[in-house]
């Protein structure tokens, strides 16, 4: 069985007409949750959406928007289970937070989705999944193959 | 009018807690709305009293805000709906520790009961940095929403009002000139809004915001209406408004320093009939104090 021991892709987030740079490291099957396969083209650019536990660097993008949302001073601690309402946040600050993460992260969130948000891991987890990447690559069809055989589903 | 009990506070030293003034229940037509200035709390060791009637959830709860300021309004919120809702019961004294919360099938608050069936009491609470606020109806669901006057938003207010709000609130909003009076109505359309999801009681997704309009009656001061935007599958599609009853609202200044929306179930029999918010101030165990009565059409 091809192994994907430290392979990393980069992906092209294509949101709007921006680029976003994300990299997701496959090391093991542990370190991804879902991978779905749409339909193969043979342009070679195939659509992975991939979830992956929320990068340190996202959920600390997070923080530094609920601190500044909330008005806390910068050495507040917050981890990823902060709950917005054990610091004061209310719906209106949720709702705002949000929007700055839709800005800062040039994703688009659910309106219902938006109202149910209630810690920094959620918010952090939410950005990861909005993230839809294109793979491209130059290779063949049994690259590809390789890589379907490889990855537990 | 003012009821002070003080002097028999500082008798007791047990944990007895002194008898909560009782009550008289509601009208059809009529929105109790309490409200608590945390400011006005001084007293370390009343705090502590309060603190007696919460149930060991609650206390949690209060243990998990970040910071005095904020698991004292926790614990002050408690205890304004505790207390409320116990002296409530005319038939006979409850105590407040006594009284069991749950939420309904999408989180929304309510008593448990537990064997007495058919309690008409309904309440929501809501509360800003410097105000806590709860509101009591009998036999139709309740919504209400207090915020800051002044609360100032991040984001640009029309920016805010196109991704969250209804199109014809955005109209509004956007015929609005002077940016702090159009802050204002900003605000209280968030206040109003938040009022009907809360007393719906459904949770966000069953009423998103954009879904719905609030507007003034024209001729009014403070009645709103309510209209519902729907897709009609038709070719091509179309959104049809329903603007027709079915709650009401009212909105009003609190203590000089907020906005509040109040909105109720409209109660069949009566549709379309005024409703009468009656607001006190209080500060649980020590005194009440009437602030207004007043009608919305």
């Amino acid at each position: 069985m091809a192994s994907l021991s430290t392979t990393s892709l980069s992906f092209k987030a294509p949101i709007q007409s921006t680029t976003t740079n994300i990299s997701c490291d496959f090391k093991t099957s542990s370190s991804f949750q879902s991978i779905s396969f749409g339909r193969f083209q043979s342009s070679k650019r195939i659509r992975l959406q991939i979830s992956c536990a929320a990068k340190p660097e996202t959920v600390q993008k997070v923080s530094d928007i609920v601190k500044e949302q909330l008005a806390l001073s910068a050495d507040t601690a917050l981890t990823a289970e902060s709950k917005f309402s054990a610091l004061g946040a209310d719906s209106l600050d949720t709702v705002e937070i949000v929007m700055a993460l839709e800005e800062k992260f040039d994703i688009s969130v659910e309106e219902t989705d938006a109202q149910n948000i209630t810690t920094i891991q959620e918010a952090a987890d939410l950005i990861e999944d909005l993230t839809v990447g294109y793979i491209s690559f130059s290779g063949s069809y049994d690259w590809m193959r390789q890589l379907t055989e490889a990855v537990p589903l | 009018m003012r009821i002070s009990v003080m002097s028999q506070m500082h008798r007791s030293f047990s944990i007895d807690l002194p008898s909560l003034i009782p009550l008289q229940l509601p009208s059809r037509r009529e929105t109790h709305l309490w409200y608590v200035i945390p400011d006005e709390v001084k007293s370390t060791s009343l705090l502590k009293r309060y603190s007696q009637l919460l149930s060991p959830i609650e206390k949690d709860g209060v243990d998990q805000m970040r910071g005095d300021e904020l698991k004292k309004n926790a614990l002050l919120a408690r205890t304004l709906v505790r207390t409320t809702i116990a002296r409530y019961q005319t038939n006979k004294e409850v105590d407040p520790r006594s009284l069991m919360f749950k939420k309904n099938v999408y989180g929304k608050p309510e008593v448990d009961w537990q064997n007495c069936n058919n309690q008409p009491l309904h309440f929501n609470i809501s509360h800003t940095d410097s105000l806590i606020a709860c509101g009591v109806t009998v036999h139709v669901p309740v919504g209400i929403d207090v915020e800051d006057k002044e609360r100032k938003i991040k984001h640009d207010v029309l920016a805010f009002a196109k991704r969250f709000y209804s199109a014809d609130e955005v109209n509004v909003l956007a015929t609005i000139l002077d940016p702090e009076v159009q802050r204002k109505e900003f605000i209280k359309l968030w206040t109003l809004k938040e009022a009907y999801v809360k007393a719906l009681g459904k949770g966000f997704s069953a009423a998103p915001f954009n879904t719905f309009t609030i507007q003034s009656m024209p001729g009014t001061e403070g009645a709103y209406n309510l209209c519902k935007t729907s897709e009609v599958t038709a070719d091509p599609p179309e959104e049809t408004k329903k603007c027709n009853g079915g709650w009401k609202f009212a909105l009003f200044d609190l203590a000089d320093s907020h906005y509040a929306a109040v909105c109720t179930e409209d109660d069949q029999a009566n549709e379309g009939a005024p409703t009468k918010i009656i607001v006190r101030k209080t500060i649980p165990f020590v005194e009440d104090q009437l602030i207004s009565e007043r009608i919305f059409l």
